[in-house]
């Protein structure tokens, strides 16, 4: 009876989870498009993926510097968290600031980043040959070296409030009376922040890092409106790549077998970064 | 915690403040400048500001019918989380068999970002003939498990005799919920809302995938259209983000810290 009032969000999760999950395994095992019949070929995508496909190979590698780049944001996000973390006049009008561009609509914020990095109309081109750094104007977009660093500092860009956020929450909740205990004995500051604030800290900074590693997959948005995976494949994602392959050439068997590898891949890091933060980086609901 | 000299403080926060917030400025500047937009060096300030770009996008595009689609998709988003959410977790404060595997349900479910299940969530979607359509639009973000939890919580916060007197007095389950459990849990019903519709709102890849006509895109896709269509080669681009923009914004500062809840609740989205 009571089971009545779960069934529909259930349905849902069904519909939209756990269905899903098994038919692209499936999926991912057959050679298969929505003209021809389902044929099993076993190990044959995976085989093509991990021994034919340089491709695949850059996305991987580029999810995987996306990931890395979290750890970045989140030790710049820590130093504004100290910073607007006091009784400093006006913390919140600070707060409010870097937090503003979070919950924005990412396509949007993809666009005013490329207009930032235009070779003409950009702010960034003509700061730097204002300020005599470079003599032509760079294309960030459009350079293979350039293009994912400019792509990554735009996400930090949108997401360090966020980490800003949870590690001021987590400041918040250190006892006060460890500072006082330590000002007492006459501990340095360095010292108090080694030892006292960074272990405190530590669920808020792995909290962190699983969203930074979520966030690598979600980033598709930003890939998209931005550079659509180019120059080449230099910002290509596996997410952006699955998009290409299942929407772009209908190749839906093998973009399963794609999203398998992703998913393993995150399930894998999440259950590192869990194991790192002592078992509940993910429970932030109960506070 | 004081530390430090408070203006070397206020020095490096409104760096930090400046970075944040130019590229607003220069996407607004951009959207009601006249001049060639392409023209080097680029003036810091607007030139004759003036309107032109925001008509342009009013004829260039349709966007009050983009605008409509991404009203009723949100729509259908918030109230679909804010009932079902509270149906499912009303069950899982009770008492019933394999009680504990749905809750191991949903907890590995979490676990399954959207982004992993695109392809037979798309193929799914056209077997049930919702391509194309709002319901299909809809449909994967009307019930979250992080939000079910969040309600979960509040209604566990709840004193269990006010229940059982309720229950004494004969109300139905469904009563329960509207007239005793909902108005008490105002926060979370809050960031019901909240999460629903940044989630529906800003939601850009699903959209894109199962809609086919113009007449359905939503403002995330109609303004990526519009850039593919433009290249960045027109004020009219900017005012359109600027029209996407300011609603957001203006929402988030009046409704600032029950976002930022919000949205630290729903910090691992399942």
């Amino acid at each position: 009876m009571i089971l009545c009032f779960l069934l529909p969000s259930l349905a849902i999760f069904l519909l939209y989870r756990v269905i899903p999950l098994g038919w692209n395994a499936v999926l991912s095992f057959q050679s298969w498009s929505p003209m021809r019949p389902p044929r099993w070929v076993g190990l044959e995508h995976y085989e093509e993926m991990l021994f034919y496909d340089d491709v695949f190979w850059t996305a991987l590698w580029n999810t995987l510097i996306w990931i890395g780049a979290a750890p970045l944001a989140i030790v710049l996000a820590l130093g504004i968290a100290l910073l607007v973390n006091s009784d400093l006049k006006g913390a919140s009008v600070y707060r409010t600031i870097v937090f503003l561009s979070y919950p924005l609509m990412t396509v949007a914020v993809g666009i005013i980043w490329r207009w930032m990095y235009d070779e003409r109309g950009g702010f960034i081109n003509w700061a730097l040959r204002e300020l005599g750094l470079i003599d032509k104007p760079l294309g960030f977009l459009q350079s293979f070296d350039l293009a994912m660093p400019s792509v990554i500092l735009t996400d930090i860009w949108q997401v360090i409030g966020f980490y800003m956020i949870i590690l001021l929450t987590g400041l918040q909740q250190i006892p006060q009376h460890l500072y006082e205990a330590a000002r007492v004995d006459g501990v340095p500051r360095h010292a108090v922040f080694l030892h006292i604030t960074l272990p405190m800290l530590r669920p808020s900074l792995f909290l962190c890092a699983v969203i930074g590693l979520l966030n690598s997959f979600t980033s598709f948005d930003l890939v998209y409106v931005m550079t659509n995976g180019g120059p080449g494949h230099a910002t290509e994602l596996l997410v952006t790549y699955i998009y290409k392959l299942g929407f772009g050439q209908t190749k839906f068997d093998y973009a399963a077998a794609v999203t398998v590898v992703q998913f393993l891949l995150l399930l894998v890091l999440t259950f590192l970064a869990n194991r790192l933060a002592g078992g509940n980086a993910g429970a932030v609901e109960k506070d | 915690m004081r530390r430090g000299v408070p203006w070397l403080r206020h020095a490096v926060l409104i760096l930090v403040s400046a970075a944040m917030l130019l590229p607003f400025y220069w996407v607004l500047k951009t959207a009601i400048t006249d001049e060639n937009i392409y023209a080097y060096p680029p003036r810091l300030l607007p030139q004759n500001p003036h309107p032109y770009n925001f008509v342009d996008v009013w004829y260039l595009i349709p966007f009050p019918r983009y605008l409509l689609n991404s009203i009723v998709v949100s729509l259908l988003a918030v109230v679909g989380n804010v009932v079902l959410n509270a149906m499912a977790a009303y069950a899982l404060t009770q008492s019933f068999r394999a009680k504990k595997l749905v809750i191991l349900l949903l907890l590995s479910c979490m676990l399954i970002p959207f982004q992993a299940t695109i392809i037979p969530a798309y193929l799914i979607t056209a077997r049930i003939g919702l391509l194309n359509s709002y319901l299909g639009l809809a449909l994967p973000l009307l019930s979250t498990i992080v939000c079910i939890f969040i309600y979960k919580s509040a209604f566990e916060a709840v004193p269990r005799s006010l229940v059982e007197a309720a229950r004494m007095d004969g109300l139905s389950e469904w009563r329960i919920i509207t007239h005793v459990l909902l108005p008490l849990s105002r926060p979370a019903i809050a960031t019901n809302v909240i999460l629903a519709f940044i989630w529906s709102w800003n939601s850009f890849m699903w959209p894109l995938i199962i809609t086919r006509d113009a007449d359905m895109q939503t403002l995330p896709l109609g303004l990526a259209r519009f850039l593919s269509y433009m290249e960045d080669t027109t004020g009219a681009l900017y005012a359109f983000v600027c029209l996407v923009l300011a609603p957001g914004i203006l929402v988030f500062l009046m409704a600032q810290s029950a976002f930022i809840r919000g949205l630290t609740h729903g910090a691992t989205k399942g």
